[in-house]
């Protein structure tokens, strides 16, 4: 300690080290809501991120009800075309393809509904968390756990079948994506 | 066989309590596959301070916290605390980069490439292979007189300080949780062990790893060199038993090349990114646990990595470089060969050639 | 240097042996019959950048021929051409009676390779079910149209309505665009339902043309394969395969210089892409053909 306050340039520096350090801190302490603007939206930038993922749900369920209303009624097709009709606005929405995915499975088009499962998943992994606002965990799930027995074995007896390895890789995705880990 | 003395065992012991508890943390909440994961937890933390926009994955992770402070509290108490460094800085730092590159398109460090595998997963076979081949690599390049030159010691102790502090501070702001610091809430970055307990795993962990000098390409390392003699062969063996039983135990052990959580089917890019990490690892001397290890001894070169490593968190998920379920995506490709052409150029440059008569 | 100089020769020799592959100029013309859809004008622009590109890929020569619906199984039967690209009824038809073998099968729209029929009509119309129809004035697709006639013909028949009975009047519009013609009818009031193919509905969504919640969807087929590439039984499997590798793993970036310009060929086509599908996926359009009694199984 003496070395470190050995003459006059050493007390200088100590006594400078010293008034920053408790300066920076008192300012902490005694900001509250202080700051400018800017400064304040820097230091909210969780909130920021927070209030805009919350906003995007908000924004796509409203977006999308009326296909989930016709999905409901069972109107199918009638749903997929107003799905259309979104795209043309916004194309390569994640949501869009795991609603398109759902009604093209209950249409029997496995190949399709399975594919725009996977574009889903792959523009946005919330699809495939087993929870959160977007959570399609189950119902990808269902369809891993059906489908992938009957295509390994098609796969399996027709080789050759470049599309039916196409299917069974986009299924795989999906269950490696059902499973977890870091992305 | 080696002697069983005290380090034999702390080696032994250091490996067990590694693969023991990294299932264990995947189990009480951390991504399957990745109770620990350095690559994955420096992306998260580089998430975290806002080097990337990737909300899935930013959460400071207690771990990496308790990894360097464990360290330092191990180091301080067995005197073994020296700052030192000075040796080709750039050259480490860049290097952090391109390990967490290599790391990124695997999908995870060497400690979670032998996670994945005690879990069934056995895509991780081809990225086995290219770390093999990567730290036979670095052997050769040493023996063929490529030398990053030794650090100096820093009588004045200040250097060595900086990283350990760094964390320090990241410590104060996970506790803290300050508005400016993001956390995921949702995907990976959300999935966490209970924070107190990650944190104490961590220095649990960075203590013993201090004390054992246990790490992943150490392990192969050192048994090209030594075979069954060096003590790093057993810590690894204990790593392996503990985790497959572990996994076991817990219902974790789903063996096959499908649907493994965290994988893709790219081998021949797993392998690249295994190599590029192997080979760097050897040339600046530990692989990026090591690194993390070595920063909280004091070691300002290995700080120098680990800075490195963070900025690469930060850039594999911002400019999408990362490997994942559907692949390696193809700037992803890019950055592994640049960072093999990386090593091959600097492999040239900092060799010690012999003057010809 | 030495090494150099022969490594350099070695580089030289094989960038020189590259050009020396078997080129499509030489060897026998393999001609490939296109039903036409709307016009030999539209066939020949949608599918001449594809026939370039089989050529390229292939290696052999391919010559397009656009084919008429109603000639197809006699020019076909004459051997006229070795490949063939119909719908899926035709397919059937060319596969019961001259074993045509299956190819692939083109992708478009959102059941992929796949399509289906429907029944549609106009929202404010009230007709809402199938049975609904009775009496109604009802426009068709030409009689060989899978998902424009014979789906929706089967869906009538199995929900117990005679078209030839039950419907006051139908009728199947003339020359070129007929789905889009008959989408129409319905919208400006011109009959009461319309036989629409689901990928036609869809189109003209996509553009703009009509909106969805301008029409009811009465009743919609199950689905079943779309247009289908197929070939003659004498054709080299070897070439076959080939031909097939080349379709099936075409992809929406894939390019090939026609006319002096680089065309994206799927683009061209209409065409998303094209699958392998299997002969027993065409059993469901089998079925509603032998209920329709309509060909290859039409019985008299």
């Amino acid at each position: 300690m003496n070395r470190l306050l050995q003459d006059r340039f050493d007390r200088w520096h100590v006594l400078v080290l010293l008034l920053t350090t408790l300066g920076a801190a008192a300012l902490l302490l005694t900001a509250g809501g202080g700051g400018d603007a800017a400064a304040r939206s820097e230091l909210n930038r969780q909130l920021e991120q927070d209030v805009a993922y919350r906003a995007r749900i908000d924004f796509l369920q409203d977006l999308y009800r009326p296909v989930l209303d016709l999905e409901k009624s069972g109107a199918r097709q009638q749903a997929l075309l107003k799905l259309e009709e979104i795209g043309r606005r916004y194309p390569g929405e994640g949501y869009g393809f795991i609603i398109k995915g759902r009604i093209l499975l209950q249409l029997d088009a496995v190949e399709e509904a399975v594919a725009n499962y996977v574009e889903g998943v792959r523009l946005n992994g919330d699809f495939a968390d087993r929870q959160g606002a977007f959570s399609a965990w189950n119902e990808i799930d269902q369809l891993v756990s059906k489908q992938l027995p009957s295509f390994s074995e098609r796969a399996r007896t027709h080789p050759d079948n470049a599309s039916l390895k196409r299917v069974l890789n986009n299924l795989h995705y999906l269950q490696s994506r059902l499973a977890g880990g870091c992305e | 066989m080696p002697v069983f003395d005290r380090h034999f065992w702390i080696v032994v012991v250091a490996g067990g309590l590694l693969g023991l508890i990294g299932v264990g943390l995947a189990v009480l909440g951390n991504p399957q596959n990745s109770g620990i994961c350095i690559s994955c937890f420096l992306e998260n933390s580089a998430g975290a301070l806002g080097l990337h926009g990737n909300q899935r994955m930013q959460y400071l992770r207690p771990e990496l916290i308790g990894f360097v402070l464990g360290a330092v509290f191990s180091a301080a108490a067995g005197r073994e605390f020296h700052s030192r460094g000075g040796s080709a800085p750039l050259l480490r730092f860049l290097s952090g980069v391109f390990l967490m590159i290599g790391c990124g398109v695997f999908i995870g460090c060497p400690i979670k490439l032998f996670l994945r595998l005690t879990a069934g997963d056995l895509t991780v076979l081809s990225g086995l292979a290219g770390l093999i081949v990567g730290v036979w690599f670095g052997l050769k390049g040493l023996a063929g007189g490529i030398h990053l030159g030794g650090g100096r010691q820093d009588p004045r102790g200040a250097s060595g300080l900086w990283v350990p502090l760094f964390f320090l501070l990241l410590l104060f702001l996970l506790l803290l949780q300050p508005g400016f610091i993001l956390f995921s809430t949702r995907g990976s970055g959300a999935q966490h062990a209970p924070l107190l307990l990650s944190l104490a795993a961590g220095l649990l962990l960075g203590g013993l790893a201090q004390r054992s000098r246990f790490c992943i390409t150490g392990s192969v390392r050192d048994t090209f060199l030594m075979g069954r003699r060096t003590p790093l062969i057993w810590g690894l063996a204990a790593f392996i038993l503990a985790a497959v039983g572990t996994n076991l135990a817990a219902g974790r052990f789903h063996p096959g090349f499908y649907g493994q959580p965290g994988a893709h089917l790219d081998y021949a890019w797993s392998f690249l990114g295994m190599l590029l990490v192997g080979w760097l690892s050897v040339l600046i001397g530990g692989c990026p646990f090591r690194q993390l290890i070595k920063a909280g001894e004091g070691d300002a070169d290995a700080g120098l990595v680990v800075i490195g490593m963070l900025l690469g968190g930060g850039l594999v998920q911002a400019w999408g470089l990362a490997g994942t379920a559907a692949g390696v995506p193809l700037y992803g490709k890019v950055a592994v060969l640049v960072g093999l052409a990386f090593v091959a150029a600097n492999s040239l440059l900092w060799r010690e050639r012999v003057a010809e008569a | 240097m030495r090494n150099i100089i022969f490594c350099l020769f070695g580089l030289l020799c094989s960038v020189l042996l590259s050009g020396c592959q078997q080129t499509a100029d030489q060897g026998p013309v393999y001609k490939i019959g296109y039903m036409n859809c709307n016009s030999e004008q539209e066939t020949r622009l949608r599918f001449a950048p594809l026939t370039r590109y089989l050529s390229e890929k292939v290696g052999v020569r391919f010559e397009m021929v656009p084919v008429d619906t109603q000639d197809f199984e006699d020019r076909f039967k004459k051997e006229e051409f070795a490949f063939t690209h119909t719908n899926s009824l035709l397919y059937l038809i060319l596969r019961q009676d001259h074993d045509l073998q299956l190819v692939a099968t083109e992708k478009r729209g959102q059941f992929g390779a796949r399509t289906a029929g429907t029944i549609i009509s106009r929202k404010d119309s009230g007709i809402r079910t199938l049975a609904d129809l009775k009496g109604k004035r009802m426009i068709f697709g030409p009689q060989l149209a899978p998902s424009g006639y014979l789906a929706q013909y089967d869906l009538m028949l199995k929900a117990g309505i005679d078209p030839e009975m039950d419907l006051s009047y139908y009728a199947i519009p003339h020359g070129s665009f007929k789905h889009e013609k008959l989408i129409y009818a319905v919208y400006f009031g011109a009959y009461d339902v319309a036989a629409a193919p689901a990928l036609d509905l869809e189109v003209m969504t996509r553009e703009g043309k009509i909106s969805a919640d301008d029409f009811q969807i009465v009743a919609q087929s199950p689905i079943f394969p779309y247009c289908t590439f197929g070939a003659a039984k004498g054709v080299d499997p070897d070439l076959m395969k080939r031909f097939r590798e080349a379709l099936v793993l075409l992809t929406p970036e894939d390019t090939v210089d026609y006319n002096g310009e680089q065309v994206k060929v799927l683009k061209s086509a209409w065409v998303d892409g094209f699958e392998q599908l299997l002969d027993s996926d065409y059993d469901i359009l089998r079925g509603m053909a032998k209920r329709a009694n309509m060909p290859p199984y039409q019985e008299f």
